[in-house]
């Protein structure tokens, strides 16, 4: 059988396309290398998910190498499995986002004319992107509906424009803190924003509401209430999945992707043939899987006549901070409030989305605050060293976790700026490691530019500052280039000239004929905002464009 | 392992390197937890020891509350010794260290460390937490022993949820059927 339309990767980014392709009518099929779970089989269970890493593959199996570029060009090398450090985020049908948090941010207009807007900085190859927010923003009021988001429209400088007044659903439940939050910034004379989130509060949409399970980011979501791809899309339309697929090669003529061999669970090789193809395996993933399907019409790596696949590689820049709110300051009421577990905290601040920075107008980013995760193994361990640095344990270390735990709750706080992307900042493969298939890993080449750090830290210091004013102890952050795995973008550019882009305006190649990469590999700046609203918008809208271009074809 | 916050995933991990686990000595077995451990002293075969017999008291050494809550550590180990989602290094970096603490203890004190005192065991425990291969090992064994104590139910180890009540945990719903194995 000949497919329409045959998706590698059923995360944010493919899903969109199978959800509107097969709901139009066409044949449509996705390739996932994980397990297909569903609400049944999602758990809280810590030990599984988060220190057994249930959702993704072991190191031993598939791994990343990475080279850590200093400024100077020499690098640090590391084996992933050796030094235990892992680039995969979610392996599963819906991909990495049945595990996110569902903090959404829209990015804003200038995000989209950053090199117009704030000039270029030495060392980095900002450019703006080749569509305009106005041309997103029909899609991303369509993920607000069709994905759920919810949360409230507030007024601040760097509100985006919105075509649909305010969310269609209402904001989730939210712990009284925030109160106290709000109470702060107006002090300040900041203006706190509710974080939208890309749960449902209620019934809707033949899936079930939040019912505030205390373990969200991680977790599966067992009510259907998370925006997941899965959840949202796939389960909601007929397009055929295939799960324990790995796709391993595409086959290409000069002009065409033909077909696409992949693994089945058991090692098996198979193939599909398709009209169309779509990657979408996470930037990372996808510009392997492009260069491991190099032929001798493509030497270099499939649609990779431009030289630039695997270039531009990003992350979101920033870091983390926290502060702790301890029974001994709070009266009997707010220590009630504070331990109030299940619903949110989901508070923003977009204050300093640009700032000014020796006369010249800088691009900031985006804080998000939220309460620390309930992982209670997590939470006890992070108890294990004294303020020295030194290891305790005994009465010592019990009176602690206990002190710690039962009365005091730490508020933690995310930032989030560009990260630029500079040419030390790349995606390759490895020719010389291979994993359990024997395929070739994908080579990770890592740098933060240092603009990135001073960006941050000014905007760790405007948290800091809000929590400082909300009478927070033992606080902290930390700014760093060390990415964010979760939260990658760039290595298949889109752009107007095929010598300096992978993928054109409607994200496919340049070069090949029925080929589109739909996850965040086209982005060639990812705004100073987590990803996911963007990259299933971007979705729904290529998904428009292929439905355009098999109809021509039918004619 | 990741550290997951709300939307970022620090999951850099390179604090947890394990690259000391074989150089003191290359000299170890990749054997079960029930398998014997020999404890040099450079020359001689001076003892026999279970790695979990030991591992057992040090993390009864380390964190004595488990055992006054009634958590099941020992059966907890056993799991992480045989699981299948916890790689070869460190369940070979476990059993090598109990080797090397029985060694440091003939050293000391001429016994193995399950024969030695409270103080003595404490004041050996301070002595290995200030190597690297000590202060990993210490960490690691506190934070599998944190993992029987406040893991699901389950796993049974965290027996009626005693290491729950006693931080007043409430846990996340569902909870798992099964124990992930
Ligand atoms: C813990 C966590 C919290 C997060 N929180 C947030 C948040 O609050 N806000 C936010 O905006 N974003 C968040 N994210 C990020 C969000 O999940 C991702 O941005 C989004 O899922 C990316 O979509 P994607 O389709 O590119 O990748 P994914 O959703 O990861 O999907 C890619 C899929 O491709 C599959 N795949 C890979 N290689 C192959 C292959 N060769 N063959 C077949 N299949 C393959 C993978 O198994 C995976 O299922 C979070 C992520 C995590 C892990
Ligand atoms: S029920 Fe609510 S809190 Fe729980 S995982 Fe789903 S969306 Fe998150």
């Amino acid at each position: 059988m000949i497919y329409d339309v045959c998706i590698i990767g059923s995360g944010a980014g493919g899903a969109p396309i199978a959800y509107e392709l097969s709901r139009a009518g066409f044949r449509v099929v996705v390739l996932e290398k994980g397990e297909y779970y569903t609400e049944d089989d999602f758990d809280k269970d810590e030990l599984a998910v988060t220190r057994r890493d249930k959702f993704t593959p072991p190191l031993w199996e598939q791994k990343h190498i990475i080279h850590e570029y200093k400024k100077n060009g020499s690098f640090m090398r590391y084996d992933g499995e050796e030094y235990n450090w892992s680039f995969w985020n979610g392996s599963l049908v819906g991909g990495s986002s049945n595990l996110m948090s569902g903090y959404f941010h829209r990015m804003k207009p200038d995000d989209f004319r950053l090199r117009s807007v704030y000039g270029a900085i030495e060392g980095a190859n900002v450019i703006d992107w080749a569509i305009s927010y106005e041309e997103l923003e029909p899609y991303y009021d369509k993920v607000e509906k069709v994905i759920g988001v919810s949360g409230q429209v507030v007024k601040h400088t760097y509100q985006e424009p919105r075509s649909s007044k305010d969310f269609p659903y209402p904001p989730l439940k939210e712990n009284k803190v925030a109160q106290w939050f709000d109470t702060a910034c107006f002090d300040l004379g900041y203006t706190p924003i509710p974080t939208p989130r890309a749960i449902l509060p209620y019934n809707a949409q033949e899936r079930n509401g939040c019912y505030y399970s205390n373990f969200c980011g991680s977790y599966g979501c067992a009510s259907g209430a998370k925006g997941s791809a899965r959840a949202a899309l796939l389960q909601k339309c007929n397009a055929k999945i295939i799960a324990n697929a790995f796709v391993y090669k595409l086959q290409s003529d000069a002009k065409r992707v033909t077909k696409a061999y992949y693994y089945s669970r058991y090692g098996l090789s198979h193939s599909i043939e398709a009209k169309m193809f779509v990657v979408a395996a996470q930037p990372i993933e996808s510009v392997r899987l492009l260069l491991n399907s190099k032929n001798k019409h493509y030497p270099n790596g499939l649609a990779n006549s431009s030289g630039e696949l695997g270039k531009n590689l990003i992350f979101s820049a920033g870091g983390s901070g926290s502060g702790r709110f301890v029974f001994e300051k709070l009266s009997k009421k707010q220590q009630k409030e504070l331990m109030e577990i299940g619903v949110f905290f989901n508070r923003s601040l977009q204050e300093w989305y640009e700032y000014q920075h020796n006369g010249t107008t800088r691009k900031g980013g985006t804080i998000d605050f939220l309460f620390e995760h309930q992982n209670i193994i997590s939470r006890v361990n992070s108890e294990i060293y004294d303020d020295e640095g030194r290891l305790i344990w005994g009465e010592a270390l019990e009176k602690k976790i206990y002190k710690n735990i039962t009365q005091s709750r730490v508020l933690t706080f995310e930032v989030f700026n560009d990260w630029l992307p500079t040419d030390l900042c790349s995606i390759g493969v490895d020719e010389s490691v291979q994993d359990k298939f024997g395929v070739n890993v994908g080579l990770i080449n890592l740098y933060g530019h240092p603009h990135d750090l001073e960006v941050g830290e000014f905007l760790a210091q405007k948290a800091v500052g809000v929590l400082e004013k909300m009478g927070a102890v033992d606080i902290s952050y930390s700014i760093s280039s060390a990415p964010s795995p979760n939260l990658v973008a760039g290595g298949c550019r889109f752009g107007y000239d095929a010598k300096t882009s992978v993928l054109d305006k409607n994200c496919k190649a340049h070069d090949v004929e029925n080929l589109y990469v739909s996850d965040a590999s086209f982005m060639p700046t990812g705004g100073s905002v987590p990803y996911t609203w963007t990259i299933y918008a971007n979705s729904f809208r290529v998904a428009d464009v292929i439905k355009k271009e098999l109809a021509k074809e039918e004619i | 392992m990741c550290i997951p916050h709300g939307t970022m995933s620090l999951k850099r991990k390179k604090g947890d390197f394990l690259i000391p686990f074989l150089n003191r000595r290359e000299f170890l077995l990749y054997s079960f937890a029930t398998s014997a451990v020999f404890i040099t002293n450079g020359c001689e075969v001076n003892g026999i020891t279970t790695p979990l017999e030991t591992l057992s008291q040090v993390q009864k050494d380390l964190f004595p509350k488990s055992k006054t809550l009634g958590i099941n550590t020992q059966h907890y180990m056993r799991i992480v010794l045989n699981h299948p989602r916890i790689d070869d290094k460190t369940k070979t970096f476990l059993k090598n260290s109990v080797a090397w603490l029985n060694e440091s203890a003939y050293e000391r004190y001429q016994k193995k460390y399950i024969l030695l005192n409270d103080e003595h065991r404490q004041k050996l425990l301070h002595q290995i937490s200030t190597t690297q291969w000590g202060e990993r090992w210490i960490y690691k064994l506190l934070s599998f022993g944190f993992e029987a104590m406040l893991g699901d139910p389950v796993y049974g180890a965290n027996i009626n949820e005693a290491g729950w009540r006693w931080l007043k945990f409430e846990g996340g719903r569902p909870r798992p059927k099964k124990a992930y194995l």
